[in-house]
């Protein structure tokens, strides 16, 4: 589906980070060794949601661009296997999909954005350089 | 589902019309009925005035930084219930979410302004005019104020007003738009929450005759308005004859000119959110293209354009990735159609025609539905480039230079809004210093001034003397008294 405007790419991070949230506490119950990452993991990206949603809101004025930013970005390019990991040997593997997977989301949405929405690209690239530092 | 039937809030109470002209509202993505607005009859709307000047003795006494407090308190209640204000806005007037959004925050963001009414409203001194002898200039509170709301920004613009007039001790009478008015009834519940004294701000739905009886009633001290050019005139007028403070903000026609060395591809977005933003239904919308340059630059500049207007997804505004909604009302798309059709008549020849949707979710009725619509070869005289056609309309001319682009926009009767595409910054103060309008765009399409500037308007755009928002409005509500003194 076509993320074309800034409502739409608003759902489509909810969507993202309130299931990989789901995706790192199942993971955690899973793998008691990994816990503390996986609960640390979920308590972050539920915080880059609420952080993404209150900066829109906070920035999004009449002035209406936000119906055109984001040109070219598309929900299908970023699908993501969120079934928990079955064994540790795959866990560091599919961990690391998922990261590279949203940060390559938040890179492209800050690219297409940026000079056009105060606050958010600057708040995308943070995030995307969060989502770095976990690889 | 039930409908609503909409009650007027007057003295602290939500109280039901005794009208029996009752307006039936529609959500134009859907063709449904939504509600219906009774239109207030004259003895209702004066009793609305009547509380609010009831009102207005305790409440001019109360302390500034307390009035301040009320807006305050009202804001965060505005950011809880931020979507279902924005969506209630999509519903009845039928723009895209994020539009809606975007008047929500805009209407917040009044509030914050309004709410440093103490140091806004702040008289000045000067001691020893004379031997011993100061003066002062003290900014008071007048009493009952009103506005006269539009129905294309039916939550937003009553805020350009109300919050600056009730926080310099006025008191305050909306009467929205007939067609939108659920916006300002969505509002005012949480006035209500918010405990403001009883008869400090009042709303009456209604039409013509409720708008009168602001304009006639003794009590009333001013009135601000925003819509058409031949109504702004007309309440102004009226306020006139009547001894009223008016602000009437009127219609526009606004121009874009592209400069041969206007950076296109980064402008894109910006020009088409002007053209085609809120349908096109809004007094800051561009609506005539002046294009300088060569065949070359010419057709490159109509090329993309009509291809990112053509790209445009045009739907219900619920849907979060359309990015254009439906005219307000049929008759709005008729009009609009109107207007296209003596574009034709008058030689002008359409690059894209907005009649036939393309990017349109077939499954809608598409009765108030146009898509963006450009016209090329559009001369000055025609009427599509003269009179205001408040739909997603743009004409495309072409021009021998700045110097003839701005004589251009001179002719015009309007003066709301220009801008212009540029890399050069000597041509862009050219145009900024020479131009007769009251908002200046420079590589920025829709000029809309923020909460803390007054906006502007000259021409057939604006009736008044100080403007909506900022300093200004607070200059609206408030009178200096002067005050000499000398103790012996």
């Amino acid at each position: 589906m076509k993320l074309n405007t800034m409502a739409a790419v608003m759902s489509f991070i909810s969507d993202l980070e309130t299931r990989t949230a789901s995706f790192y506490d199942a993971a955690g119950e899973k793998h008691p060794g990994l816990a503390d990452t996986c609960r640390a993991r979920a308590k972050e990206n539920r915080s880059f949601e609420k952080q993404v949603r209150q900066t829109y809101y906070g920035i999004i004025t009449d002035t209406l661009e936000s119906n055109y930013c984001f040109e070219g970005l598309d929900s299908d390019d970023y699908g993501l296997n969120l079934d928990p990991p079955s064994s540790v040997e795959t866990v560091e593997g599919r961990f690391s999909e998922v990261e590279k997977t949203c940060q390559a989301f938040y890179v492209k949405a800050a690219e297409l954005s940026d000079g056009l929405m105060a606050d958010l690209p600057r708040l995308f690239k943070r995030i995307a350089k969060k989502r770095a530092s976990r690889l | 589902m039930s409908v609503p039937k909409l009650k007027n809030y007057i003295d602290g109470e939500w109280v039901e019309s005794s009208s029996t002209e009752v307006v039936e509202l529609r959500n134009p993505a859907l063709d449904e009925i939504i509600g219906h607005a009774p239109m207030s009859t004259r003895d209702e709307t004066n009793a609305a005035v009547e509380a609010a000047a009831a009102a207005y003795a305790d409440w001019r006494t109360t302390p500034p930084v307390s009035r301040s407090r009320y807006l305050h308190r009202l804001i965060p209640l505005m950011e809880e219930n931020f979507d279902e204000l924005a969506r209630v806005q999509t519903v009845e007037h039928g723009k895209t979410i994020d539009e809606s959004r975007g008047e929500t925050r805009r209407g917040i963001e009044m509030l914050e302004v309004a709410a440093g009414m103490p140091s806004l409203m702040m008289g000045y001194n000067l001691e020893d005019i004379a031997v011993g002898i100061d003066e002062y200039a003290i900014n008071q509170p007048l009493g009952v104020f009103s506005c006269i709301a539009p129905f294309n920004f039916p939550f937003m613009v009553p805020l350009w007003f109300l919050p600056f007039a009730v926080a310099a001790g006025n008191t305050f009478v909306v009467k929205s738009s007939p067609r939108t008015p659920m916006s300002q009834v969505a509002l005012f519940k949480l006035f209500d929450e918010v405990g403001f004294p009883p008869g400090v701000v009042n709303l009456v739905g209604g039409a013509e005759t409720a708008a009168n009886a602001l304009m006639d009633h003794p009590l009333m001290q001013g009135v601000t308005f925003v819509g058409s050019t031949a109504v702004a005139r007309a309440v102004y007028e009226r306020c006139g004859k009547n001894g009223k403070r008016c602000l009437a903000q009127g219609g526009a026609k606004n121009f874009v000119v592209i400069m041969p060395d206007a950076p296109l591809e980064q402008s894109m977005v910006s020009l088409t959110a002007a053209f085609f933003g809120n349908s096109g239904q809004r007094c800051l919308s561009a609506a005539n293209v002046l294009v300088v340059g060569d065949d070359k630059a010419y057709q490159r500049f109509v090329d993309l354009f009509v291809a990112a207007a053509k790209n445009i997804r045009v739907g219900n505004g619920l849907d979060e990735s359309v990015q254009m909604g439906p005219m307000q009302n049929a008759a709005s798309k008729d009009r609009v159609i109107g207007y296209i059709e003596k574009g034709l008549a008058q030689g002008a020849t359409l690059a894209l025609d907005g009649r036939k949707l393309l990017n349109f979710d077939d499954s809608l009725p598409d009765r108030c539905f146009l898509g963006p619509t450009v016209f090329e070869n559009v001369t000055p005289d025609m009427t599509i480039a003269q009179e205001e056609i408040f739909g997603p309309v743009a004409g495309i001319s072409r021009v021998g230079g700045l110097d003839e682009a701005i004589d251009i926009i001179h002719q015009n009767p309007y003066g709301n809004a220009a801008s212009i595409f540029t890399a050069s910054g000597k041509d862009a103060r050219k145009f900024q210093y020479e131009v007769v309008v009251g908002n200046v765009g420079v590589n920025v399409g829709i000029v809309a001034p923020m909460a803390f500037f007054p906006f502007g308007g000259r021409k057939n755009s604006f009736f008044g003397v100080v403007h909506g928002q900022g300093r200004d409005v607070v200059r609206f509500f408030t009178e200096p008294k002067i005050v000499i003194s000398r103790w012996f």
